[in-house]
């Protein structure tokens, strides 16, 4: 490995096993960062030899103690915590059950906050935190109701982090838009013409493409990196101009 | 029956434009004096404000105006400053003169109108300006580029006299209307095909499944000048049906 801006780092990343989270493992290796993740299954076969797994629901308490004593045997001090793991359930208000409740909350609210509350005591001093939030958290979107209000909540948490433990860390939020996931792929195959859907949606980008999940991990490397030393409690949104422009384009009708 | 306004002087720029009429005929309702400037005279369904012709991007004019404004009325109460144009171009698309010409009416005006009565306001018990921001100011409609710019430097002005003035007794706060029936909003929809069509889709993206009415600013202006809003100052109003409220919509 020769000069990565996150060489002698180390990394924890929650859900790391696909995704956007998968995508970020793979560029804090390649930025020279030591890397543990985790998730609620078996270690699967394809995450690269050299980064640790830990098998763990974040939003139980018992398993994120066991999963921090873990990180600090296998990495020593944190430099860098990623809490990427999410769920989304699309449900409204009035539809979602108590069970629905408990799950989303569980790992997109309690998580972070379990997480968060375990590692930052076994951070290193300048540690960064990176909480992946949403453009759903700032306005919201159909029919995905304690989603959108979860990342509302990690955005006010990555505020309170940053005030309360800077300068010993930083702590960011990164918003994406629609990044190529097995989520957006889900919300496509449930439209009535998913050509067609596929089309308004990527007219509606600016950039005109959909985001992949190395577009999310670039942001994440320089949030880890010293080059943002003067970045903390914001939100930063990748969304290719998403939500730069009006809902509302007369073009697109 | 005593309005929420009664008793009070009022100034709007823009008076005879859509919303400029209705704000007018609600102060005039509520109880309010109100001079309405513009340079187009006012529409005959504006009812009770009186008009002065002038030119808010001239400063010589302005100057006369609010000379004559304190000859007539010891304080001035109400600033409503709605006057504003639209240029429908990209920045490429755009000259420098037109460029020149919006951010003269848009914001220079606003400030100019806004200095040159801050004597007068000073001597309200409970002075409020309002200013015409827009949604645009937050997320750009396309091919609005000017306008966009002019309303993201209303939304920065307003915060700054809202600093600077609060101290005086003056509230300042902005209005970012949404799309709003107006002759404005049917030249924006104008060569965008069948405009019936066009109307539908367009209401179909708000939550509210329909656009605002000039009347419905009005309602948000009224109170914003009105004394119950005495707390509310330096923010930016965002009404707009819920449109911003959302992510984009794909249509799935």
């Amino acid at each position: 490995m020769t000069g990565g801006v996150l060489d002698g780092k180390t990394a924890l990343v929650t859900g790391g096993r696909q995704g956007i989270g998968r995508g970020i493992v793979d560029a804090f290796l390649a930025s020279g960062a030591r890397v543990m993740t985790c998730g609620r299954g078996e270690r699967p076969e394809d995450l690269p030899r050299e980064v640790a797994w830990s098998r763990t629901d974040v939003s139980r308490r018992d398993q994120v103690d066991a999963l921090a004593g873990q990180a600090e045997r296998e990495l020593g001090p944190l430099s860098i915590l990623v809490n990427n793991a999410g769920v989304q359930i699309t449900r409204t208000v009035t539809e979602t059950t108590d069970g629905d409740w408990d799950r989303l909350m569980g790992v997109n609210a309690r998580g972070v906050f379990l997480v968060c509350r375990a590692m930052i005591p076994r951070m290193s001093a300048g540690g960064s935190i990176i909480n992946i939030g949403s453009i759903s958290g700032r306005t919201a979107d159909p029919g995905l109701a304690l989603y959108n209000a979860s990342k509302s909540f990690v955005h006010g948490l990555t505020r309170s982090i940053a005030v309360d433990h800077g300068p010993a860390v930083r702590c960011n939020v990164i918003c994406p838009g629609w990044i190529m996931t097995g989520m957006a792929d889900e919300a496509f195959a449930l439209a009535d013409d998913p050509e067609a859907a596929t089309r308004d949606a990527l007219a509606r980008h600016p950039v005109r493409r959909f985001g992949q999940p190395s577009d999310i991990a670039a942001m994440a490397v320089w949030l880890a990196s010293d080059q943002s030393a003067f970045a903390t409690g914001q939100c930063y949104v990748v969304d290719g101009g998403l939500t730069a422009a009006s809902p509302l384009n007369p073009g697109l009708f | 029956m005593s309005g929420m306004l009664q008793g009070k002087t009022a100034l709007v720029t823009g008076g005879a434009g859509g919303i400029g009429t209705a704000i007018c005929t609600r102060f005039v309702r509520e109880g309010a004096e109100v001079v309405a400037l513009d340079i187009s005279p006012l529409p005959e369904s504006s009812q009770g404000a009186e008009q002065v012709q002038c030119d808010i991007t001239s400063e010589h004019q302005v100057m006369d105006m609010a000379a004559g404004l304190s000859r007539r009325w010891s304080r001035l109460d109400i600033l409503v400053n709605a006057a504003g144009i639209e240029i429908e171009k990209t920045i490429e698309d755009t000259t420098l003169e037109e460029w020149n010409r919006i951010f003269a009416i848009n914001v220079t005006g606003m400030f100019l109108v806004s200095k040159h009565v801050l004597p007068l306001l000073r001597k309200s018990d409970g002075a409020s300006i309002v200013n015409f921001g827009s949604y645009d100011g937050f997320i750009a409609d396309p091919g609005l580029a000017a306008y966009c710019a002019t309303k993201g430097a209303v939304h920065a002005l307003t915060r700054a006299m809202a600093c600077d003035h609060g101290p005086e007794g003056i509230r300042v706060n902005a209005v970012c209307p949404g799309y709003v029936d107006t002759p404005m909003l049917q030249s924006f929809f104008g060569d965008g095909g069948d405009i019936e069509s066009l109307q539908q889709a367009v209401r179909d993206v708000h939550p509210m499944k329909t656009y605002g009415r000039p009347e419905d600013i009005a309602n948000l202006v009224n109170w914003l000048a009105s004394n119950e809003a005495r707390y509310a100052s330096g923010q930016l109003w965002i009404m707009d049906g819920g449109l911003s409220a959302q992510v984009q919509q794909m249509r799935l």
